[in-house]
């Protein structure tokens, strides 16, 4: 054995020319650490479950309390968007490449739009009081409120301010209450709610993006 | 002294768990939902301690299971199982500690909401004293609440196993309050088992008793599930000793087989109690006061009235009586009342004062009237005349004056007497109008005019239109053929 064979670069196996392209794997490598897969199980969870509440009627048919279960249940999806914020590497991956953000907001959009896509699955047939409208209104509000809230708590415990405002919006919507700050409780016409709900999740996404959530050294108790 | 090791683990476990973190949050939608709510209730203390059943749990139900499944996971979350499991403590013993710490900090926070509701009812309350039925429920609901978390993050080590259990608690919640809320004699009990539930009458626990039948199920039966699955934490091994070892051996290595014991009786008697608790719930019928009776646990003592001497006054000879539980808006009422009384004063059959009684009696709601012997107009504390909730959470006054007036007036033209069932069908024409026009000549606005037609209404403003002395004399003469519907609108002059 000669330090020529060492030095000698070794030969690509076949399989290799056929790998995924580089920003394709990095994306899925993302994705993978931030746990999406299972949360798209968690998201089809969700959809499964608002099916099953409206189709054997747990929540009520009309009125005011007919808005209680789906909002519990889109806050529950928007906690689980805002739970994939954490990164097990911390701050060690902040310093591998000026891709971090995209990925990042890229993550958030799209797990977004399957939740809301897996929650109209679920109450497809079924009487969902509000309509897709008021639905998607929703968990984009409370993604907004998750994703601000991984700010200050981390992504794992993320899930803690959409569920406290959502307890909050289930007084508001028993009270009647008419604030576009109240979002989740206005119907699905109401355009300051709409504006709130999507200036909550735009400033969320935004300094989720750039900053990306609160990150320790080690993971919180 | 050094602490015992046990004490240790503890404490350090206080220190180092997550809900403090959350505290803050929690308490906010406390104070949003819990206080405010119970604040808009009467000060009648059974009616301000539903809020913890109502309110109370369902805020603290999403924080707990998911604050607990978070301390349940923490091992498998941090990788760390393969690391503890070389300590001498058996798995039980540490997820106890890790769960009590939990438990230790979510009961604090429950009992710190639950003295802030009854300062706050304690303040304005005139009568009775706080109810801990209901406070027991509630920590009985937080702790199995937060075992079946607990449990689940011991499970599930997953970074989604929190929020999951906190929907799926809240959903529950919902489901059971749902259900509860529909529950006849007729159509099966068992949703009785929520502790979210229809808020009692307004004067639950003032007349009578309130009997603790359901609240005790309801103790046994959640109870029982959280004895039952604290005993399978202690029968569930290493997680990830099932992938590298056979369960048998990772059974073996759960604990010694007095521990194993243990944790089988502890399923058994859990799931025991649960069963019994459900087969009691569908045992329960309806009591006569209003409430729900178990006849299994049911005690007679219960059922007894409870005494108490009415707060009375009569500024103008009217006298108005209510419970002491209501005399926080006595002066109001008569204020209210006095005017009217003394349009009819010296009429035949015009009551001699107002008595509040027992909304409820023999399992009914009982409607306002004039008592025959003396002549005193009874009402409750949810219904005068034809309308109700009355004095739930009463605040603009003046807006409900005049529907006490009309009660008293109600029952005077049509001479009806209290007595329980649905409500009263509504007066005729005749009495319609001289009860608008008795309002309007005592400055109150009659209620809903718009509905009445254009007979009635004329005929009310020539009445109102009369002095009071002919009014008077009119009444006088034609009291008993208006009572009886033989007077027509063309009549009244």
């Amino acid at each position: 054995m000669t330090a020529a064979e060492v030095l000698k670069p070794p030969v690509a196996p076949a399989a290799a020319a056929h790998r995924n392209p580089a920003g394709i794997r990095l994306a899925w490598l993302h994705l993978r650490s931030r746990r999406v897969p299972a949360a798209v199980l968690a998201l089809a969870a969700c959809g499964a479950l608002l099916h099953a509440a409206l189709h054997w009627h747990w929540a009520f048919n009309s009125g005011r309390y007919a808005q209680q279960v789906p909002m519990i249940i889109e806050a529950g999806a928007a906690a689980v968007i805002a739970v994939t914020a954490h990164s097990p590497f911390g701050e060690t991956e902040r310093a591998t490449g000026r891709w971090l953000p995209y990925l990042r907001l890229l993550a958030a959009i799209g797990l977004t739009g399957l939740a809301i896509l897996a929650l109209q699955l679920g109450a497809a047939g079924e009487n969902l009081n509000g309509g897709i409208g008021v639905l998607a209104r929703n968990v984009i509000g409370f993604t907004g409120l998750g994703l601000l809230c991984s700010l200050v708590t981390g992504g794992l415990l993320a899930w803690t301010l959409p569920m406290g405002y959502m307890a909050f919006c289930q007084y508001a919507l028993l009270e009647g209450w008419t604030a576009p700050s109240t979002w989740p409780v206005r119907p699905a016409a109401d355009r300051g709610a709409w504006i709130c709900a999507c200036a909550v999740f735009a400033t969320g996404l935004l300094l989720v993006t750039i900053r990306g959530p609160r990150t320790r050294l080690s993971d919180d108790s | 002294m050094p602490l015992p090791r046990s004490a240790r683990a503890l404490r350090l476990e206080f220190k180092r768990n997550a809900v403090p973190y959350v505290l803050p949050l929690l308490a906010a939608v406390f104070v949003f939902d819990t206080l405010r709510t119970a604040d808009g209730f009467a000060p009648i203390w059974a009616l301000r301690a539903s809020a913890i059943t109502d309110h109370m749990l369902f805020e603290f139900g999403a924080f707990a299971g998911g604050l607990a499944a978070w301390a349940g996971s923490r091992e498998g979350r941090r990788k760390t199982v393969d690391l503890v499991a070389t300590t001498p403590r058996p798995a039980w013993a540490r997820r106890s500690i890790a769960l009590t710490g939990t438990l230790c900090w979510l009961l604090l926070a429950f009992l710190a909401g639950v003295a802030a509701l009854y300062i706050q009812t304690a303040v304005q309350a005139t009568w009775g004293g706080p109810p801990l039925w209901p406070v027991l429920v509630g920590a009985v609901g937080v702790t199995v609440v937060t075992v079946i978390g607990f449990t689940c993050g011991v499970l599930f080590p997953w970074r989604f196993t929190a929020p999951l259990v906190a929907v799926g608690v809240l959903v529950l919640d919902q489901t059971g309050f749902r259900e509860a809320l529909g529950v006849t004699a007729s159509s099966g009990t068992y949703a009785l088992l929520s502790p979210a539930n229809v808020p009692p009458v307004v004067d639950a626990g003032v007349y009578h008793h309130a009997a603790p039948d359901l609240s005790i199920v309801q103790v046994m039966f959640m109870g029982g599930i959280a004895v039952a699955l604290f005993g399978v934490l202690g029968l569930v091994p290493e997680r990830r000793r099932l992938a590298v070892a056979s369960a048998r051996a990772a059974l073996a290595r759960s604990g010694g087989w007095l521990l194993r014991a243990v944790a089988v009786i502890l399923v058994a008697c859990g799931v025991a109690a649960s069963w019994t608790a459900f087969a009691l719930a569908g045992t329960a019928k309806p009591d006569p006061v209003g409430g729900w009776e178990i006849p299994a646990l049911h005690s007679a003592a219960s059922d007894q009235p409870v005494p108490a001497t009415q707060d009375c006054t009569s500024s103008s000879g009217f006298q108005v009586c209510v419970h002491p539980a209501f005399s926080f808006y006595l002066h109001d009422l008569a204020t209210a009342l006095d005017p009217v009384a003394a349009e009819i004063a010296g009429l035949p059959g015009a009551p001699t004062g107002a008595k509040e009684v027992a909304s409820v009696s023999g399992g009914q709601d009982v409607q306002s009237g004039t008592a025959a012997n003396p002549p005193v107009f009874e009402f409750t504390a949810e219904r005068v005349g034809a309308m109700f909730g009355q004095f739930n959470g009463i605040r603009d006054w003046a807006g409900w004056t005049p529907g006490f007036q009309q009660g008293l007036l109600d029952a005077f033209l049509t001479g009806r007497p209290p007595h329980p069932g649905p409500v009263p069908i509504l007066l005729g024409p005749a009495q319609q109008a001289v009860e608008d026009a008795l309002l309007t000549a005592v400055g109150s606005q009659p209620l809903n005019p718009n509905v009445h037609s254009a007979g009635v209404s004329a005929a009310a403003r020539r009445f109102a239109a009369l002095p009071a002395s002919a009014r008077h004399a009119w009444l006088a003469t034609h009291l008993t053929a208006l009572r009886a519907g033989a007077i027509t609108l063309a009549q009244i002059p």
